[in-house]
């Protein structure tokens, strides 16, 4: 079995995984602690890691029935990510595998969210289009193997993520601000604002840098009270926006790759508009449950199933990476 | 009691086995000036060198201690989580020691003795013992209140630590003695963490965490 950590941003995660790639256990525990911060401090998530993590380890052993004797292969995210997080996890993982002579699989964060869609039940084999979109990332893949994906946009400044929990924090709702500012726009209607979806960046890259300062301007433009009154319709526009930003350069995509299967990953694909857009494209399409969009170990594990394991000593001096190596 | 000791409090990654004649074996890695800390890349490369070097196999080892800071925070997790995540694989007791007090044990015994280390930002943490016993708590201090706790002390210390030749000029004004830069008493060793750890009490894993002795920089937004 596989054991693996994941503690890339705000959330200390194990997961127990079979070779097979079927899930025993997969521990998230979210730290909740950064709300009142408007966004993570990554200090305080480092502090939160070093916490929870062997506790984190111990649950997701216990939830799979297992001991330590039955792994026999430790992963880990070594990022890209917020390096003093993910530091707690490689030291940890780095620990767990030199004390019991076990080998050790680096995992890059994004190849997790992509191998998400390997997990049993129902896995999605390559090749397809993936589509990854999170607070941290925004980014349109091609999977043609199962261990490796080729970029084929990704987003020029904020990510959709981002983009949300700016959104909704312009509109006064609390962080994090994605499923707040959702919740809100189920009431309103999307098509009262013409949001822009930055449909003249061409290619496949992604932009919302212009669609927050379009909010901010029509928040600016209807004052306080006007902005209260028709808060639902902001945020429903708003959402619409960002979810036809993302869909526009799927279906791009689509064009020039006729037939192929799209795959949805990352927080915002727990987005319910951007899955029924998704499902309307025609094309067959692979959504993991929301548990596997969001960041968690179990990917982290499946990932680790087409990483060549690092046998002991070798990983005695990995460290951590902020920014993703050219690949 | 076969011990092995971590430390990642100084810019140094320290390692050290105890071995059962009472005997220590260090491996460590002392960065150039200016050169970036190696306790991601060192530490638990340094701990198995430091094992096999001592002849010493993980199922021999009977408790691990770690130093606790204060100092660098990203080093400080570094060398918990290190010790924690072998204390869960070996299930073995683990115990927290004070690297400053690790830092003093390395003075030998003047009456007494003030360890100090740069904290950056152009602090210092320090703390003092007088015959093993504490006359000065752990504290993140500016030069000019360092000095003043230093005035304040019963007697003229002997300042050691990389804190004390950062900050030579305000602990000398104040009547500490500090040694040369290139002593070696400076440098935190392998020896009082194992020491330290040794004689000290195994606490629960997860109550082992570091001793910060600063909060992070974030403020809560108004709403
Ligand atoms: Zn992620």
């Amino acid at each position: 079995m596989i054991l693996a950590l994941e503690t890339s941003c705000d959330d200390t995660c194990a997961a127990v995984v079979t070779r097979a790639g079927e899930i025993r256990a997969n521990v998230i525990s979210s730290q909740g602690v950064h709300d009142r911060y408007g966004g993570v401090v990554p200090e305080i998530a480092s502090r939160h890691h070093l916490e929870l993590v062997n506790t984190v380890v111990d649950d997701a052993l216990a939830r799979a029935g297992a001991s330590l004797d039955d792994v026999e292969l430790v992963a880990v995210t070594q990022g890209p990510g917020l390096v003093g997080a993910l530091l707690v996890g490689v030291a940890t993982a780095k620990g767990l595998a030199a004390a019991r002579r076990l080998p050790l699989a680096p995992v890059d964060h994004l190849q997790g969210h992509v191998a998400a869609t390997y997990l049993e039940p129902e896995p999605m084999e390559p090749p397809f289009l993936c589509l990854l979109a999170s607070g941290g990332h925004t980014l349109l893949a091609r999977v043609t193997e199962p261990g490796a994906y080729e970029v084929l946009g990704r987003t020029l400044d904020d990510a959709a993520g981002e983009a949300f929990d700016k959104g909704a924090r312009l509109l006064g709702l609390p962080y994090p601000g994605g499923p707040a500012l959702s919740k809100l726009a189920e009431a309103g209607d999307a098509s009262a604002f013409d949001f822009p979806t930055a449909a003249r960046v061409t290619g496949l890259d992604f932009s919302f840098a212009g669609l927050k300062t379009a909010l901010l301007y029509a928040v600016r433009d209807l004052g306080e009270e006007e902005t209260r009154r028709r808060a639902a319709d902001l945020a429903a526009s708003y959402e619409h926006a960002i979810v036809e930003g993302l869909i526009l350069r799927v279906e791009r995509a689509l064009v020039a790759e006729p037939g192929a299967r799209l795959a949805l990953g990352g927080g915002v694909a727990a987005n319910a508009r951007l899955r029924e857009r998704a499902a309307g494209l025609g094309v067959e399409l692979k959504v993991p449950p929301s548990e596997l969009c969001t960041d968690n170990a179990a990917m982290i594990a499946s990932a680790a199933r087409w990483v060549e394991p690092l046998p002991f000593p070798d990983y005695l001096g990995l460290d951590a990476y902020a920014t993703r190596r050219a690949a | 009691m076969i011990l092995l000791g971590l430390d990642t409090a100084t810019t140094a990654t320290v390692a050290g086995v105890l071995r059962a004649d009472g005997s220590v074996v260090e491996v460590r890695d002392d960065p150039e000036p200016g050169v970036r800390p190696g306790h991601a890349n060192r530490l638990l490369a340094s701990a198995e060198e430091a094992l096999e070097r001592a002849g010493v196999g993980w199922e021999e080892v009977e408790r691990l201690a770690v130093g606790v800071g204060p100092g660098s925070f990203t080093g400080l997790r570094i060398g918990i989580a290190t010790a924690r995540a072998l204390a869960q694989a070996r299930a073995l007791p683990l115990v927290g020691v004070s690297s400053l007090e690790a830092l003093a044990r390395g003075a030998g015994e003047p009456p007494l003795v003030l360890a100090v280390l740069d904290a950056r930002r152009g602090e210092a943490f320090a703390a003092a013992w007088r015959g093993g016993a504490p006359v000065l708590a752990a504290a993140a201090l500016p030069p000019e209140a360092l000095a003043e706790r230093v005035r304040a002390l019963p007697a003229p210390p002997l300042a050691v630590g990389d804190g004390a030749v950062r900050f030579r000029g305000p602990l000398e004004a104040a009547g500490a003695l500090v040694p040369p830069d290139q002593d070696g008493v400076h440098r935190l060793r392998a020896e009082h963490v194992c020491r330290l750890g040794a004689a000290g009490k195994p606490t629960d894993r997860d109550a082992l965490l570091p001793d910060y002795l600063r909060e992070p920089d974030a403020v809560p937004r108004p709403r």
